[in-house]
């Protein structure tokens, strides 16, 4: 059985009153409101940092550019500064590498036996070397080689073989920037000079110099 | 729960946790303008453990004001607020108006009803200049008051033309100045309709402020909550519903019928009273104070049977009449009946019945069948038999 049967209300559903004291048609409007506030203020919050992102992302972007600019200006500096250095390491090699003959030569004079007349002192000159390589499109600073050998010729006319002995012991002491013990007489031959009547004869050695070192 | 999509148009939605999401758990029945009463009957109904409580059952103060009889009276709205002991959420109101009207009538009679106030309407137009002239003059009973009611230009007929359709069930309808609202009985073709001035439906409705326990959720008329106060006990629902009963109020008797918890009848006993005539009639041929009658009709050193017998027979016959309709048109047959409102002399009811019809009126307490709470004193629950109808029908529960 059912009481509603029994129910005539007269009271319309729209005349219905809450007795809660939160009243529906106010809080839910406001609630409603509230609502869309909040939305609002989350889109608002949304799109600022939304902004903020794009802003920052397009400054690192930016800042990205220039570093990768300055980077590759750095590097490009430091490849320079590489090469200037190698550049100064082969000027470097080649300090090392200059033979002072000078001093040795001044006191040469004082060695040369009466007897002995020179008429030539020369040094052969190096092997070329090969500063373009092949596929190399700019040519080498320095030499390829490491050491370079060149030889003392001296050439001169003397009356007897004892004075051209001579100058060759006083060269292998003391002369050591100058020649190193490796010589070679090439020849003594009768020239048609003379000298007090005699015939002179006409002599040439060939000394083997030190090695000239490109190196540090 | 029933939403409300267009002004004709009401869907049901049933809720997930079963039952009618309209069962009112917590409800407070209130009877407004009682005839015998200074104060309102009320009674407040709590279902716990699986019963029904009678929580509280009292006398709330009256509103600040009497219901309107006119239009004009309805912007003094007073506000009515309950006794802590029941607030409860709902409120059942049931009014005492001579203005409002509850019958068992066809559908044809209930449109020509709600047409009425068209008719009346018109009429007051004729005689208007006399209801202007008399500005103290109320409404009567029912229909012949109507015509000389002064409407609010709202509630003017919206087209002499239109006739009215009938209202579906348990939806109330405002038609011409009044509110109706229409249920079916068990019987084809016959609806049990109580209506109400709009312009007092409105302010019972209001009576009750928002946001504060209880606020109306139930305004009916003060017969149709009558029919309703027998539904819990329990030998109503031993019988399965089939029921006689008789309700006796301070103006008027009523006789109720019921078929498996349905109504099939409804009628007032014509050219008989109520209480208050049984009362003068005791007292007058017994030659008693008012403060014996009770006890007169109670005990048996004097028998009331001269004073009482002429107001009852009559009744009797009537329920005579209504034996014989319910067993040929429903097949009902009872040995016994309710007997309802009657404070004091049941027994002589009883034996008066016996005599003549071989029928046994039962007078039970209002509040069998419910559980009383600590506090509550059930021998004024015939006092609050209107209220305790307006709470069991109020709280539309199945039993």
């Amino acid at each position: 059985m059912k009481t509603a049967s029994f129910h005539l209300n007269l009271l319309k559903t729209n005349e219905v009153l809450s007795s809660s004291p939160v009243r529906l048609r106010i809080m839910l409007p406001v609630g409603a409101i509230l609502a869309c506030v909040g939305l609002l203020v989350w889109w608002g919050i949304l799109f600022t940092q939304t902004f903020i992102a794009k802003t920052q992302a397009h400054s690192i972007e930016e800042d990205l550019a220039a570093k990768n600019s300055a980077h590759a200006e750095a590097i490009q500096k430091r490849d320079l500064a590489r090469e200037l250095k190698l550049q100064l390491e082969q000027l470097e090699y080649y300090r090392s590498g200059v033979r002072s003959i000078g001093a040795p030569l001044a006191k040469f004079a004082e060695i040369v036996p009466l007897r002995v007349q020179l008429k030539e002192m020369s040094i052969t000159p190096p092997r070329p070397q090969v500063l373009l390589p092949p596929g190399a499109k700019v040519p080498l600073f320095g030499p390829t080689e490491n050491v370079e050998t060149q030889k003392l010729v001296i050439a001169g006319l003397t009356t007897k073989e004892t004075p051209v002995v001579s100058l060759m012991e006083s060269l292998e002491s003391g002369f050591e920037t100058l020649v190193t013990g490796e010589h070679n007489v090439n020849s003594y031959k009768q020239d048609n000079t003379e000298m007090d009547g005699k015939r002179l004869l006409s002599f040439e050695i060939e000394y083997t110099m030190p090695e000239r070192k490109f190196a540090k | 729960m029933k939403l409300q999509l267009t002004k004709d148009k009401t869907i049901d939605i049933n809720l997930p946790f079963g039952g009618s999401a309209k069962s009112a758990l917590d409800i407070t029945g209130i009877e407004l303008f009682s005839p015998a009463e200074v104060d309102c009957p009320a009674v407040r109904l709590v279902h716990r453990k699986k019963s029904w409580h009678v929580a509280t059952a009292g006398f709330v103060k009256a509103p600040n004001g009497e219901l309107p009889m006119r239009w004009e009276d309805t912007p003094h709205q007073p506000i009515w607020e309950m006794p802590h002991e029941f607030t409860s959420p709902h409120a059942a109101l049931a009014v005492n108006s001579t203005m409002a009207t509850f019958a068992q009538s066809t559908a044809d009679a209930i449109v020509l009803d709600m047409m009425a106030g068209i008719s009346a309407q018109d009429s007051k137009t004729v005689a208007g200049d006399k209801t202007s002239s008399d500005g103290k003059r109320r409404f009567g009973i029912k229909r012949e008051q109507q015509a000389q009611q002064p409407q609010k230009p709202s509630a003017k007929p919206e087209s002499s033309g239109r006739k009215p359709t009938l209202p579906a069930e348990g939806t109330p309808v405002s038609e011409n100045g009044r509110r109706f609202v229409v249920r079916p009985m068990a019987e084809d073709n016959f609806h049990l309709c109580a209506s109400l001035p709009e312009f007092q439906t409105l302010w019972l409705s209001r009576l009750m402020p928002e946001g504060k326990r209880p606020t109306a959720s139930s305004i009916q008329v003060s017969e149709s909550a009558l029919m309703a106060s027998i539904l819990l006990q329990p030998d109503f629902i031993a019988a399965s519903g089939n029921a006689l009963s008789i309700f006796v109020r301070q103006d008027a008797t009523y006789l109720a019928g019921y078929k498996k918890g349905e109504p099939v009848l409804w009628r007032r006993c014509p050219g008989v009273g109520g209480t208050i005539v049984m009362r003068d009639a005791v007292r007058t041929t017994l030659g008693l104070d008012e403060e014996l009658i009770d006890s007169v009709l109670d005990e048996s050193l004097i028998d009331p049977r001269p004073a009482l017998e002429p107001f009852v027979r009559p009744i009797l016959s009537q329920l005579s009449l209504s034996l014989d309709y319910l067993a040929s048109k429903h097949g009902l047959k009872f040995d016994r009946a309710f007997l309802m409102g009657v404070g004091a002399g049941a027994s002589h009811w009883s034996t008066y019945a016996e005599e003549s019809l071989r029928l046994k009126l039962v007078s039970p307490n209002p509040f069998d069948g419910l559980v009383l709470d600590k506090g509550v004193d059930p021998s004024n629950a015939t006092r609050h038999l209107v209220a305790l109808g307006a709470a069991i029908a109020g709280m539309e529960a199945t039993i």
